[in-house]
């Protein structure tokens, strides 16, 4: 319905839901100790990949404000904004 | 009239000349002219009535008494000037019950002295809703009319996305809702960019500034998210990249109704409306519901709680990935590695421990039969028998000596009974027996021994060889 909700796919490789839910599954999989050590030893792999995946797109930063105005020439311009934290 | 006197009590055209009023009739040569107070006042009146006359005014209701006459006197202010006022019980007024202190309102009425205290005043003839009633009114007439168009609809509600990573922000830099906004952001997704289009919320013009920056921040999005890079009007600074928003959050933190007015004003309705980037409205309390609000594709509590809500998604992802490292941790293969490692040990013992076990009762198995070998061995029977032998020649041994004490006893008893019988015990008592010395025949009639006979007697002790004389 939104056509803004699938921007976040748009920003480079595995969407981040998608990366979630498949380490999910792989999480799960290595959990049943079912796996041969083989095929789990490739889980662990891609599990780790997946968790890089995620923490990057979770990644801890600087909340950044920006300010957006129009100049009398009609032009947006963005500028950072500080605000003081209380 | 005169054109000689200007002053402040000059009128000008509010006090017309007319016959019978003070100002036409002063006389050039200053001729003294002495009013009565009652007069003075009934010409005040006059004026007061006949210029100012029947009028609307509006103002803050204060110092409201009502009598038990049924008049209800007040004093109707603003910020710098106070009228009084009454209302008798013989007006019939719409709203009388909404005559309350503080209450704002429109009164219609007339302007005219009480001259017992030469006190001007307002005799209210009509009462009608200013500020919080007349905004509840204008609301729910909005409400109403945008409701019917549609703007509403359920349908239209679009979803949030569930990580945005840069959101629209209209509110005022110096709010309290951006410092509530920005508290939680930072606890729960710092890592989100915010846009700030500024715009005052309150006061008149707030509304417009509003949907201005609504507008704004979707021309932002719209020139950003354009195909062609070329075409981008935008001016980023060095470290913002050109991605779009993902949504606009449109918040102010708690006030009067009157504060939170912009938000139920129709320019921000259809902007918010119009908006192609969703929308979260978040204005006030829990309590305060804006015609902003029922636009908005999501409604949030509070500045804070519609931060919650956006933040949601990454918040609770990161919690997951957490959860996910840790039992990922958990199923490690190296923990595998050492878990199998272990079991081999385990089935290593378990082996051994086998084997042992067989060799163990094959050992046992051989030694009961060698056990029982020994025990039918013929030599074990032959000695067994010569046991029996030994025990029963014992026996019989036992038996014959106990046979012979027997008889031996029996011998005994008869020796002591023939001893008895015998003639020992005679020949102790004195007497003794003579035998014929050659045959040793006892002698028992001495007519048969004759002369010269050899007898043997035979005494208790020793024997007697003797001779018969006659």
């Amino acid at each position: 319905m939104s056509k803004t909700a699938k921007a976040d796919s748009t920003k480079g490789g595995l969407p981040f839901e998608d990366a979630l839910k498949k380490l999910e599954g792989v999480v799960e999989a290595m959990e049943s100790g079912e796996l041969p050590l083989e095929t789990l030893l490739a889980k662990y792999e891609e599990g780790a990949r997946l968790v890089k995946i995620c923490q990057d797109k979770l990644a801890e930063a600087e909340l950044k404000i920006q300010l957006l105005e129009k100049t009398a020439a009609g032009e947006m311009k963005l500028k950072p904004l500080d605000l003081a934290e209380e | 009239m005169s054109k000689t006197s200007k002053s402040q009590w000059d009128f000008g055209e509010l006090f017309p000349p007319s016959p019978g009023s003070f100002g036409a009739t002063s006389p050039p040569e200053q001729a003294r002219r002495v009013l009565s107070v009652s007069e003075l006042t009934e010409q005040v009146r006059a004026l007061l009535e006949k210029h100012i006359g029947s009028i609307w005014v509006t103002g803050e209701v204060t110092n409201l008494r009502a009598q038990s006459s049924g008049h209800i006197y007040f004093t109707l202010k603003d910020s710098a000037a106070q009228l009084n006022c009454v209302l008798f019980s013989r007006e019939k007024v719409t709203h009388r019950e909404l005559l309350a202190d503080g209450q704002k309102v429109l009164l219609q009425g007339d302007v005219t002295v009480y001259e017992a205290r030469g006190q001007y005043q307002l005799i209210v003839r009509a009462v009608e809703l200013q500020g919080v009633g007349a905004l509840q009114i204008a609301f729910e007439k909005l409400k109403q009319k945008l409701a019917l168009e549609g703007l509403f609809a359920p349908e239209r509600k679009r979803p949030l996305p569930k990580y945005p990573q840069r959101i629209g922000l209209v509110t005022s830099p110096t709010g309290a809702a951006i410092r509530d906004v920005l508290h939680v952001v930072r606890r729960r997704n710092p890592g989100l960019e915010i846009i700030l289009a500024p715009c005052r919320v309150q006061g008149d013009g707030a509304a417009e500034e509003i949907a201005e920056a609504i507008r704004l921040l979707n021309e932002f999005q719209s020139t950003v998210h354009s195909p062609q890079p070329a075409t981008r009007t935008v001016v980023a600074t060095a470290d913002s990249g050109l991605w779009p928003l993902d949504l606009i959050l449109v918040t102010r933190g708690g006030g009067s109704l009157e504060d939170l007015w912009a938000f139920n004003e129709e320019v921000v309705a259809r902007a918010i409306f119009e908006s192609a980037l969703p929308v979260v409205s978040a204005v006030g309390h829990e309590i305060d519901f804006t015609i902003a609000d029922f636009v908005a594709d999501v409604r949030a509590a509070t500045p804070s709680a519609a931060a919650e809500i956006i933040t949601e998604g990454v918040f609770a992802s990161r919690q997951l990935v957490e959860s996910l490292v840790r039992r990922m941790a958990q199923a490690h293969p190296r923990r595998r590695l050492d878990e199998l490692h272990q079991r081999l040990d385990d089935l290593q013992t378990d082996l051994l421990r086998c084997g042992k076990q067989g060799i163990r009762d094959q050992f046992i198995t051989c030694n009961n039969l060698a056990s029982r070998l020994r025990q039918v061995r013929p030599k074990q029977l032959l000695q067994q028998r010569r046991e029996l032998l030994k025990v029963t020649e014992h026996r019989l041994r036992e038996l014959a000596h106990v046979r012979l004490k027997d008889l031996k006893n029996h011998l005994a008893v008869a020796e002591s009974r023939l001893q008895l019988l015998g003639p020992e015990q005679v020949l102790s008592r004195g007497y003794s027996i003579t035998m014929d010395a050659a045959s040793g025949k006892v002698l028992r009639y001495a007519a048969t021994v004759k002369a010269g006979q050899k007898l043997k007697t035979r005494l208790k002790s020793g024997e007697i060889l003797s001779r018969a004389e006659k």
